[in-house]
């Protein structure tokens, strides 16, 4: 499913599975949910996620680190993208938990909420998530790997990896993750009025990897969790 | 630890009686009987309606716990607390909000959910592992004071209303998880 | 079979900490050494500023050869065993001082002597029950010498507290005394440090800077630390962080007297029937060889020296070399770190830069520098304050209860308490116990097929008691310094730790310890141990210092007695 802003006919639909409460609401209401979807940019090729995958990861990122008025958030910031890449290099041995965990989220999403999980309101969703990140959805016939909150806590990990991580991997596009946490920047010098203030100093935007001092050559490699021999 | 304002009631005798019973009921809960799906993490893990009837005149507030003695840790695991709920509210209606800056239907406005076993300010509803039934104590509290601070958890709580219980009563319902069935099936 | 190369006069096993420091003083005297390295060179330009690559996915750390073979832990004999996803420490030339936070200690006079100090001071029956702990077989003043001689010739930077006896309240008033200054002074104060500084001494404590292995200004030729925010588990890219691989080891190659191996991995230490040391087995990609030595030194940090002790049976060592006393593998701990203190101030603490090692240390509660009349414990902590904090660490803070781990709340508390947020470290006083000890693993195994090494292990009463205390302490200095809300983390398990001590102890007595004072073999007499394996106490502070001081000494002894020990 597409991040176009939703049809008027999609809102009346979203109503119709929210219960009685939201029906009885004016359809006006109803929008204010749906409306807080940031324009993306543009999706680059998928290396390792199917185009499907990559659209619950992108909903899911937007839901733990929205876009408010705060400011932009892992939307914004390209996180998922930043999955992707690492999913078919560095952590490539991590694809398959994608692959189980998020079909077991879409089953569970149509087992108990009675639709796919991008075709619920954004308070269902968010109430998904929270069974899923306390371990707790992992009912008979879901078909997560041990408890949920395992593969919640790789999604989230990586979700704040993609959006606050060094935009050499994909993710923290436009530099929206360390603006977010008023991060001031990769120096390789600071000096010591930098440090005397209780203020942090001026932000500088760059990737580590700007410097052509460092040797990239090392950044996909693998930890070494996947040559260990099985216990 | 959270520090507590209380609102002392002026009416003076009400923690001397013994508290009052309180009937407890719930449109979609039976005593005794499995909590229906949509209150459960099978389902849309709604909160659900529960009702009650009893209360002295002296009742300020009303909170609510929902615990699970069956999970073995002290005091069992804890689901739900709610509390400030208005002294004239005969009930709570279903699903409460999940998100913290949504507003409170108008019949409980002021309510406040306390952190749960999850940790969190909400409902999150019955997901037993697999093999036997647990038991679900929605307990009532008529208190007679109010104004409790937000964020306590259920052992917050229960200091804040000592000496302050002037009915309590529960609804006790159960829930049990199959285990999943073997591969191949 | 193995191929034979040409024989050296020692080899020393692992080129870390402690066997990088020991071959300077063996190649100056014309010893030839071979140094057996797991791991690889790495170089500064290998160090970027980066976060996903150093502290998410642990670079390098896992990638290295400890990684395959992580030791596995239990509580005491009748607990399950679990395994950690990985090792904590790393194989390289310079060893995990690549990365390391390179805080640079001495011990204290207490340190060596607890048995008999407690017993003058509150009376023996002081001393926890189950405790093995023995007076170490020399005291302080033994092993100034060689802290000295550590401290210049890596480079340390600190404030001295006490020079011959002379106090000076800008450091360290509990230390014990030193000769010298250090050869640099410390690490700079930042506007934080300075707030915290300045509530310890209105509590009426007595705050000084921490010593460093790390340059605070141009030494040796190399560059001061540019306090850039990512020496915690990074390599240094301007070479300030001051390890063996960019001080003694190329030292001792310029003497031509070293011969470095690297991606060497040795799987036996080679005995004859006499029951001495003849060389070692190593392994490098798929072949195997055989390094004659005249001596060897073991220095493959505390869980594989006890590991390749145990693995290396032999007929005059039918338990495992130098096992013949059953003491290979006892008396270990490893620091008592946990039971952490987290706070939260009102305000911005410009918290993103700086180091580890740059902080502000309080040693008031430490070792015997309070009177514990009336108390439940021996020992006690160090608090150590400074600022470490990166992004992605930072979206994984702990928001106090006041928000959950994502979503529109979780965003706006990190948005405005990202920089508000200190952990502090609390390094406390850990002791031997009978039940806790190292062995081999009897169902695990490494991808060679070797068993790996098992921890049984758990913190006793003392250490409990000392970190409720110690917790008590840093709340108070927080809450002193504005903090508005504080959390308190479990002391934990005694499971792998980067302090680890113990397993090859030395003393004295052979039927309780595995090296003599000088760290030779009881029952071997060409087989040095250097590392923390041989320490008996940890004190309140890092030991990586004390490990190079006693390594340094080690080394002299074995020149100074070349005859008599290896030929």
């Amino acid at each position: 499913m597409s991040h176009t802003p939703l049809s008027r006919r999609d809102l009346l639909k979203l109503a119709g599975t929210a219960g009685a409460a939201a029906a009885a609401a004016p359809a006006s209401v109803v929008p204010a949910e749906a409306q807080r979807r940031p324009s993306r940019p543009a999706r680059e090729p998928l290396r390792a996620l199917t185009a499907h995958e990559a659209d619950l990861l992108d909903r899911i990122a937007e839901l733990l680190v929205p876009s408010d008025e705060l400011g932009p958030g892992a939307t914004e910031a390209m996180a998922v993208r930043y999955i992707d890449r690492a999913l078919s290099g560095a952590l490539a041995d991590q694809r398959d938990a994608y692959r189980i965990g998020l079909e077991a989220l879409e089953r569970y999403a149509r087992q108990t909420r009675g639709a796919p999980f991008l075709q619920l309101t954004e308070t269902r969703q968010v109430s998904l998530l929270i069974d899923i990140e306390s371990g707790t959805a992992t009912g008979a016939n879901v078909g997560f790997i041990g408890s949920s909150a395992q593969f919640f806590a790789l999604m989230r990990g990586h979700v704040m990896q993609g959006t606050f991580g060094d935009p050499h991997y994909g993710g923290n596009a436009g530099f929206v993750g360390w603006e977010l946490l008023g991060y001031p920047g990769v120096r390789t010098v600071v000096t010591p009025a930098e440090q005397k203030l209780l203020s942090p100093p001026t932000a500088v935007r760059r990737s580590a990897y700007d410097n052509p001092m460092f040797n990239k050559a090392i950044v996909d490699q693998k930890p070494a969790g996947s040559d260990r021999d099985a216990d | 630890m959270a520090s507590v304002v209380i609102a002392v009631t002026t009416g003076g005798m009400a923690a001397a009686q013994a508290p009052a019973t309180l009937e407890v009921t719930s449109p979609t809960l039976t005593a005794g009987q499995p909590v229906p799906r949509q209150h459960t993490a099978d389902g849309e893990n709604i909160s659900p309606a529960i009702r009650w009837r009893g209360a002295p005149p002296s009742t300020r507030s009303f909170a609510l716990v929902c615990d699970d003695p069956d999970v073995p840790m002290p005091g069992g695991f804890v689901h739900w607390v709610v509390y400030n709920i208005p002294g004239t509210a005969s009930g709570l209606p279903e699903n409460l909000p999940i998100d913290p800056e949504a507003s409170m239907p108008p019949a409980i406005a002021g309510t406040v959910q306390g952190l749960s076993g999850f940790k969190r300010p909400i409902y999150r509803g019955p997901a037993p592992p697999p093999g036997k039934p647990h038991h679900y104590h929605f307990t009532v509290y008529a208190l007679d004071v109010t104004g409790l601070p937000p964020g306590l958890t259920r052992a917050q709580l229960v200091e804040a209303m000592q000496g302050h219980i002037v009915g309590q009563g529960e609804l006790v319902a159960l829930y049990e998880r199959k285990p999943p069935p073997p591969p191949g099936n | 079979m193995p191929t034979n190369l040409p024989g050296t006069d020692v080899v020393v096993i692992g080129l870390g900490a402690a066997g990088g420091v020991a071959v300077l003083p063996l190649a100056d005297a014309g010893i030839d050494v071979v140094g057996l390295e797991a791991g690889t060179w790495l170089t500064n330009k290998d160090f970027a500023p980066d976060e996903i690559r150093n502290n998410v996915r642990d670079w390098p750390m896992a990638v290295q050869k400890c990684n395959r073979e992580v030791p596995t832990h239990r509580l005491n004999d009748k607990a399950p065993t679990t395994r950690p996803a990985g090792h904590v420490m790393m194989n390289g030339v310079g060893g995990t001082t690549l990365h390391y936070w390179a805080q640079s200690w001495r011990l204290a006079h207490w340190d060596f002597k607890v048995v008999s100090e407690t017993a003058r001071r509150y009376g023996r029956s002081r001393l926890p029950a189950g405790s093995t702990v023995e007076d170490w077989p020399f005291g302080y003043e033994e092993l100034e010498p060689y802290y000295d001689r550590v401290e210049h010739e890596i480079g340390v930077s600190g404030q001295a507290g006490n020079l011959l006896g002379t106090l000076d309240r800008r450091g360290n008033v509990f230390e014990a005394p030193r000769t010298r200054p250090y050869p640099m002074p410390p690490l700079r104060s930042t506007g934080y440090l300075d707030r915290m500084t300045a509530a310890a001494k209105a509590l009426g404590w007595h705050p000084f800077p921490g010593p460093a292995a790390i340059n605070s200004e141009r030494y040796q030729g190399r560059m001061p630390c540019m306090y850039h925010g990512f020496c915690n588990r990074g390599g240094c890219h301007v070479d300030a962080k001051n390890g063996p691989n960019v001080t003694t080891i190329p030292r001792a190659q310029k003497t031509g007297r070293l011969k470095v191996v690297t991606e060497a991995h040795v799987t036996r230490i080679e005995v004859n029937d006499a029951g001495r040391v003849t060389g070692v087995t190593y392994v490098t990609g798929t072949e195997e060889f055989f390094q004659p030595a005249k001596a060897v030194l073991l220095s493959t940090y505390t869980y594989e020296n006890t590991r390749l002790l145990l693995l290396s049976t032999s007929k005059p060592f039918p338990k495992g070399l130098s096992n013949n006393h059953g003491q290979v593998g006892r008396h270990y701990l490893s620091h008592a770190t946990g039971a952490s203190v987290t706070a939260l101030f009102p305000f911005n603490l410009n918290s993103w830069y700086g180091l580890p090692a740059q902080g502000v240390a309080v040693d008031n509660w430490a070792d015997d520098n309070f009177d514990h009349a009336g108390l439940d414990f021996i020992g006690g902590g160090n608090l150590w304050v400074y600022s470490d904090r990166r992004p992605i660490g930072a979206a994984n803070m702990n928001t106090f209860g006041r928000a959950p781990s994502w979503g529109r709340q979780w965003k706006a508390f990190v948005k405005e308490n990202a920089d508000r947020v200190n952990s502090a470290y609390l390094q406390k006083t850990t002791l031997p116990y009978e039940d806790n000890y190292l062995d081999l693993d009897p169902a695990v195994k490494d991808p060679l097929g070797f068993p790996v090494c098992r921890i049984t292990a758990d913190f006793k009463d003392n250490e409990r008691r000392i970190a409720d205390f110690i917790q008590d302490k840093m709340e108070l200095w927080y809450r002193a310094a504005g903090a508005i809300d504080i959390v308190r983390g479990p002391l934990g398990t005694m499971g792998l730790n980067t302090h680890a001590y113990g397993g090859t102890r030395m003393g004295d007595n052979p039927e309780t310890n595995v090296v003599d004072r000088h760290g030779f073999s009881h029952e071997v007499p060409n087989l040095g141990v250097l590392g923390a394996s041989v320490m008996g106490t940890s004190g309140a502070h890092n030991p990586t210092l004390t490990v190079q001081a006693l390594a340094w000494r080690s080394a002299e002894h074995l020149v100074e007695h070349w005859k008599t020990i290896a030929e």
